[in-house]
């Protein structure tokens, strides 16, 4: 019993870092339609930012949040700006051109970095909290708690703020919503540089936990779109509960069956989603169909 | 899903006949490029790769092209093509050349299977649903120890002949490529001008219009697929025999192969007969000089240099090398004639 009780808090973990991996990926691909392929790179960048706040400065990973999440941000509107928004209603394009993106990126790394894996080490690293006999290691704790309060502030904040209703109301219908005197362009800028934020935040926290190299976005940018396809297109809530889902799966697939299985038994369940349901759990049902008619 | 291709001026459809003729053109002029190059076995293997990329991301263009269903999972195609010949050959000792035939059809079988659920999505979820395909795929190849070596890999003992499609020379390779880029060129010409070929366009124009107008999208859609998948089972099987090693990352990897196809296709000219030979011809000689120039200086830097020409293709080549020629070639008619 404490077994199976001791893989799904393992599951529940990694679920916090795969959702908040997605939460961000789901914002764009739910607001604007593109399939980010570079998101995970995004996710790394996050990471070695917090490496370069730890060489440069010192600064504890955690403490360097207010450098890397502003940045990221910044990043993520220009990206939008001068790579996406010019290819606007091609979505062959936009695929191509995130791919080229994650090339860019993750090569860039490998260049600098001549590819030694580096880690952020924080003061909390090696703190472990005994919970009823499970123990947990307190910077997994926090990546989770990280993800819920990320939560709860977008759904607050895409619920409460004009700016988070033109965001919601460009979701639903762009040529209404130009109507209505929202700036489409600055709204797909500024969820961009949300979702690149997002990744950033979720680069940092994770920084302290794994060991870096360039091609680690590779390993959560699937399970982030299969997060994003069970949860649900454009919903905060189906991103978060999505990852528990998935890395629960993963956990108890990889304890019970076979290791190596695991991803497939997840892209089964991802797969099977998409043709049953592919507005997700907690999508609107329709909700996939938007932005796929003709929109200007 | 507007991906308008360029409109010409309807001034008489070109048949497949007259598409024959220029492929016939084409084959000459590659075949010359081969004669020139007969003595220097690294640009024969720069053409042999040219010819055989130029093949795939013609086929993936039947289905993403034509069809526009983007698929990102063609390397499940190729990978079944590679193992089954490469299986074939080492456990049975069948000739490669009749292991073609169950190659192209389990292919193309699985394509079928596969794809009459995720034909349901339309645009970034098919996308999405194929490559995660793809991943399963390969978690499945490096699985399965007994059909695919695991993460080992096949090796193709070396025994060269032409029953065993193995040759000892790189010329010979490249003209067995560009028998197959042949192949593939002519059933693209069939597929582009036949029927089916206006299904499967008037099905990525506009599915549901398709439909309205009695068009059995959905059969059109697997018919294509099919004959995608078919091609580049084979090519996949002629690869297993090139490189006479497979093993799961070569033949699944995303960027590497099932994405390389679309890429291609999108650089050439998405959609266009000979756009993804126009992208082969560019990207694979250039993949080779910047991996010898810059990969060993560099970590990286090859695909860094690659990265940034995708992005600016896509930012200001929208429609590939061909359609851009296509279109600047009518300008420049209008203009003076």
């Amino acid at each position: 019993m404490s077994g199976l009780l001791n893989i799904i808090v393992v599951g529940l973990l990694l679920g916090g870092i795969y959702g908040l991996i997605s939460m961000g990926l789901n914002l764009i691909f739910g607001v604007i339609r593109i399939v980010n392929f570079a998101h995970g790179e995004l996710v790394m960048l996050g990471m070695y930012g917090a490496y370069m706040c730890y060489f440069l400065l010192g600064m504890d990973p955690y403490a360097s949040l207010v450098i890397v999440v502003p940045a990221m941000f910044v990043f993520g509107v220009l990206i939008q700006r001068f790579v996406l928004q010019p290819l606007q209603g091609e979505p062959m394009m936009q695929i191509f051109a995130t791919f080229g993106l994650l090339l860019i990126f993750q090569n860039a790394v490998l260049a600098i970095t001549r590819g030694v894996g580096y880690t952020a080490p924080s003061a909390l690293s090696s703190i472990v909290v005994d919970v009823g006999g499970i123990k947990i290691s307190l910077v997994r704790l926090i990546a989770l708690v990280a993800v819920s309060a990320a939560a709860l502030f977008l759904s607050w904040f895409v619920k409460n703020t004009m700016l988070g209703k033109a965001v919601r109301a460009v979701t639903q219908d762009r040529r209404a919503a130009r109507l209505m005197g929202i700036h489409v362009e600055w709204a797909f800028m500024l969820t961009f540089g949300a979702g690149a934020a997002l990744a950033g935040l979720a680069g940092t926290l994770i920084a302290p936990i794994y060991t870096m190299s360039p091609q680690i976005g590779g390993n959560f940018i699937l399970a982030a779109f299969a997060v994003v396809v069970l949860g649900g297109l454009g919903s905060v809530w189906g991103a978060y509960i999505g990852g528990f889902l998935i890395g629960v799966t993963e956990a108890v697939a990889g304890y019970y069956l076979d290791p190596s299985l695991k991803t497939a038994i997840w892209f089964a369940i991802f797969i099977g989603m998409l043709i049953v349901r592919p507005s997700g759990l907690f999508g609107v049902v329709g909700a996939e169909e938007i932005g796929l008619r003709e929109q200007d | 899903m507007a991906v308008s291709a360029p409109r010409r001026a309807a001034e008489g459809i070109t048949t497949f006949a007259a598409e024959a003729l220029r492929i016939a053109a084409i084959l000459v002029v590659l075949l010359a490029l081969i004669w020139l190059y007969r003595r220097d076995p690294f640009t024969l293997n720069i053409l042999a790769y040219t010819f055989l990329f130029a093949s795939l991301a013609s086929a993936w263009n039947i289905i993403g092209g034509f069809g526009g269903q983007f698929s990102l999972g063609h390397g499940v195609f190729f990978a079944i093509g590679a193992y089954v010949t490469a299986n074939l050959y080492i456990h049975l000792g069948l000739s490669p050349w009749i292991s073609l035939i169950p190659a192209a059809g389990l292919a193309a079988g699985a394509a079928v299977l596969v794809s009459w659920p995720t034909f349901r999505l339309k645009g970034p979820f098919f996308a999405i649903a194929t490559m995660a395909l793809n991943e399963v795929a390969f978690v499945l190849a490096n699985y399965s120890d007994t059909l695919t070596g695991g993460p080992r890999g096949l090796s193709v003992p070396f025994k060269a002949g032409l029953a065993n499609m193995i040759f000892a020379s790189r010329l010979s390779y490249a003209l067995l490529m560009l028998g197959f880029l042949a192949v593939c060129l002519l059933v693209c010409a069939y597929a582009y001008r036949s029927r089916l070929g206006y299904y499967l366009q008037a099905v990525q124009i506009d599915e549901d219009a398709a439909r309205a107008a009695g068009i059995r999208v959905l059969r059109v859609k697997l018919t294509g697929m099919a004959m995608s998948a078919a091609l580049t089972g084979i090519g996949g099987a002629i690869f297993a025999m090139y490189l006479r090693f497979v093993d799961p990352p070569t033949l699944l990897s995303l960027p590497d192969v099932g994405v390389k196809f679309a890429l291609i296709a999108l650089i050439g000219g998405v959609g266009m007969l000979y756009g993804p030979l126009a992208g082969a011809l560019l990207i694979v000689p250039l993949e080779f000089q910047l991996r010898a120039g810059l990969g060993a200086s560099v970590p990286g830097g090859n695909l860094l240099v690659l990265g940034v020409i995708l992005v600016l293709c896509a930012l200001f080549l929208k429609r590939g090398i061909v359609g851009t020629a296509v279109m600047l070639w009518d300008r420049a008619r209008r203009r003076f004639w």
